[in-house]
């Protein structure tokens, strides 16, 4: 197997910490916001100043949904190829750009938020309409997030070129995979936003086609949420067997993984509309379908990271059927961050299932168990594993080493995110299935009985939100100590390589064509007579609607 | 990386490195899992 580690030069680093900076910003000011959210929803607070609600509500389902993770994910991502294909000067520089493109979108987008001018939820849902600069804004997060992609393309590209027959590295085949996934899911976002939406709040169109627009929406909305899964599936396979000292189980099963990942993420958008009039319930019911393909990839990820544990565990000498279990590096943050996202992700897999299923999205669809929801799959599992990465990418990049003092803070700090995750999403799922709303801003709906059940959660909720909110505060305290003041030292880049006597990696697997094409042929499949049925026989479109959220 | 016969003089360590039993049981088990919660959450369905 040839040599998977590259060193990342001062200049790339700088580059890839800009993206860390930019979600440690995020973490903090969205977390905040959630915080506040919380606190007015237990009834016991208003927010001063005259802030509104679905003002804080938009910031931080904005900043931390979309901002955050892309820009960790496309930091991490660059890493990741820096390390294994490398990058060159000219990439860099337009790596840059991507990153400005970015934050400019950000910034613009946020002040337009802040102001009060776009309290449309992230979501942004016509026909509330939000100032233009919003939609601008988010077009451009989405252009300079295509230009990374762009980057990480030509970087594989030119590797390949070089080394001719080779198969590429396993990190960079996955980060290829997710940035086309996320390519072919942003144009859906990106057509809405600039065919539809722009026009429509520049006051160009005087009404907006509603169900195409949040069918486009959710075209992207759900491979959004694999677009975050996926680095973390990276770690999960890549990062974790080397922290325990293991190696890749099988670099085969990676691939097929996430080519199934690509395949199925995307023509399954339905299950977030599964009660939306106008939208034929055969081409719904195909779409579960396809959804539910996605239990195949993901139990092929259980297999392969109970396999690494088992198969380290019995080198180490334990005999036993669970013994290896208790053999794992249970005080190292980098393991123990992202092992309890794994196990987060058994309960918020199994509630993606129901959601996904249509009698039961009928149980729970637009109450608050779909916020517990993903606060268990994104907020937990990914999260998590975003920080087990942070340990030691950012003191990898910083030049620094994480001291056994940030790695117990570290420790200090999963607990508390586990803790107060726990109360926070595990009251939300409740109060769900109790029919409690979510989205809303806290309301005594005029009384009623099943209301009066939903208040003590909603306190629990609040719990949860401040302990998680000094979670945030600790691990933005972590993330400057790994910046600026942990000693000087090399900390290590975890790649795990295969085992000496693994099979060859079938080379079909490498076929882009062949992978990109049947993506495509899915997705036209379901949802080019739907798209035609929507676009013939819609309503009117609907002007839009300012009052709604006080602008 | 990869020189050595390994395969050839350490049948043993070869052999239990493949032993998968615990693996397999565990994914079992989560499999377990999604359905009873499943087939549960559905009960909660059809009892509303
Ligand atoms: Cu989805």
């Amino acid at each position: 197997m040839t040599k998977v580690q590259l060193p990342l030069s001062k200049k790339e680093s700088r580059l890839y910490m800009a993206f860390m900076w930019v979600t440690y910003i995020s973490l903090f000011v969205g977390g905040l916001m959630g915080l506040l959210q919380t606190l007015v929803r237990s009834g016991k607070y208003t927010l001063p100043f005259n802030i509104d609600y679905y003002t804080i509500l938009t910031v931080h389902g904005v900043i931390l949904g979309l901002v955050l993770t892309t820009f960790f994910i496309i930091g991490f991502q660059f890493s990741l190829m820096g390390k294994t294909v490398g990058i060159s000067d000219k990439q860099l520089k337009v790596a840059w750009l991507s990153f400005w493109v970015m934050l400019v979108g950000t910034i613009m987008a946020a002040i337009t938020i802040l102001v009060g001018e776009a309290s449309v939820l992230y979501t942004f849902y016509a026909p509330l309409r939000a100032h233009p600069a919003f939609y601008i804004g988010l077009a451009l997060v989405i252009v300079g997030s295509w230009i990374a992609a762009f980057v990480n393309f030509r970087q594989l590209y030119v590797w390949k070129k070089a080394h001719k027959g080779e198969k590429s590295p396993l990190p960079a085949f996955m980060v290829i995979i997710n940035m086309l996934m996320w390519f072919i899911a942003t144009i859906g976002v990106a057509t809405s936003v600039l065919v539809l939406f722009i026009p429509w709040s520049l006051g160009y169109a005087e009404t907006i086609n509603v169900l195409l627009s949040r069918t486009l929406f959710w075209y992207f909305g759900h491979p959004l949420v694999y677009f975050w899964l996926l680095p973390a599936y990276m770690a999960w396979y890549v990062v974790i067997p080397k922290i325990i000292g293991g190696k890749l189980f099988s670099d085969a099963l990676a691939r097929m993984a996430f080519i199934l990942l690509l395949m199925f993420s995307i023509p399954v958008g339905f299950h977030h509309q599964l009660t939306e009039p106008g939208i034929d319930p055969t081409w719904k019911f195909i779409q579960v379908v396809l959804t539910f393909m996605v239990v195949i990839p993901s139990l092929m990820t259980a297999f392969s990271i109970f396999a690494t544990f088992e198969t380290t565990g019995r080198r180490k000498g334990f005999k036993s059927l669970f013994g290896w279990f208790k053999k794992l590096p249970w005080k190292d943050v980098r393991f123990l961050a992202p092992f309890i996202g794994m196990a987060a992700f058994i309960p918020g897999g199994a509630g993606g299932i129901v959601n996904a299923s249509h009698q039961m999205n009928a149980l729970v669809h637009n109450t608050i168990w779909i916020t517990g929801h993903f606060h268990l799959t994104a907020a937990t599992t990914v999260v998590l594993t975003f920080f087990g990465i942070t340990y030691w990418l950012v003191p990898h990049l910083t030049g620094r080493r994480l001291t056994p003092r940030l790695n117990k803070l570290g420790i200090i700090q999963t607990f508390i995110w586990t803790f107060g995750m726990t109360i926070m999403s595990g009251s939300m799922h409740i109060q769900g299935l109790l029919g409690g709303p979510r989205r809303s801003s806290f309301s005594e709906y005029a009384g009623g009985e099943q209301v009066a059940t939903w208040i003590n959660y909603q306190i629990a909720q609040a719990v949860g939100g401040t302990i998680l909110f000094i979670g945030i505060l600790l691990m933005v305290y972590i993330f400057i100590q790994l910046t600026f003041f942990a000693p000087r030292g090399v900390q290590e880049y975890p790649i795990a390589v295969e085992e000496d006597d693994a099979e060859p990696t079938p080379k079909i697997l490498e076929n882009w064509y062949l992978w990109i094409g049947i993506t495509i042929a899915l997705i036209l499949f379901a949802y080019t007579i739907p798209v035609i049925d929507i676009i013939k026989h819609s309503p009117p479109g609907s002007p839009p609607f300012d009052w709604l959220i006080g602008r | 990386m990869g020189k050595g016969n390994s395969k050839q003089h350490q049948p043993n360590s070869n052999e239990s490195t493949h032993n998968l039993k615990g693996t397999f049981i565990a994914v079992m088990l989560l499999g377990v899992f999604i359905l009873v919660s499943w087939f549960g959450f559905y009960a909660l369905f059809l009892s509303r």
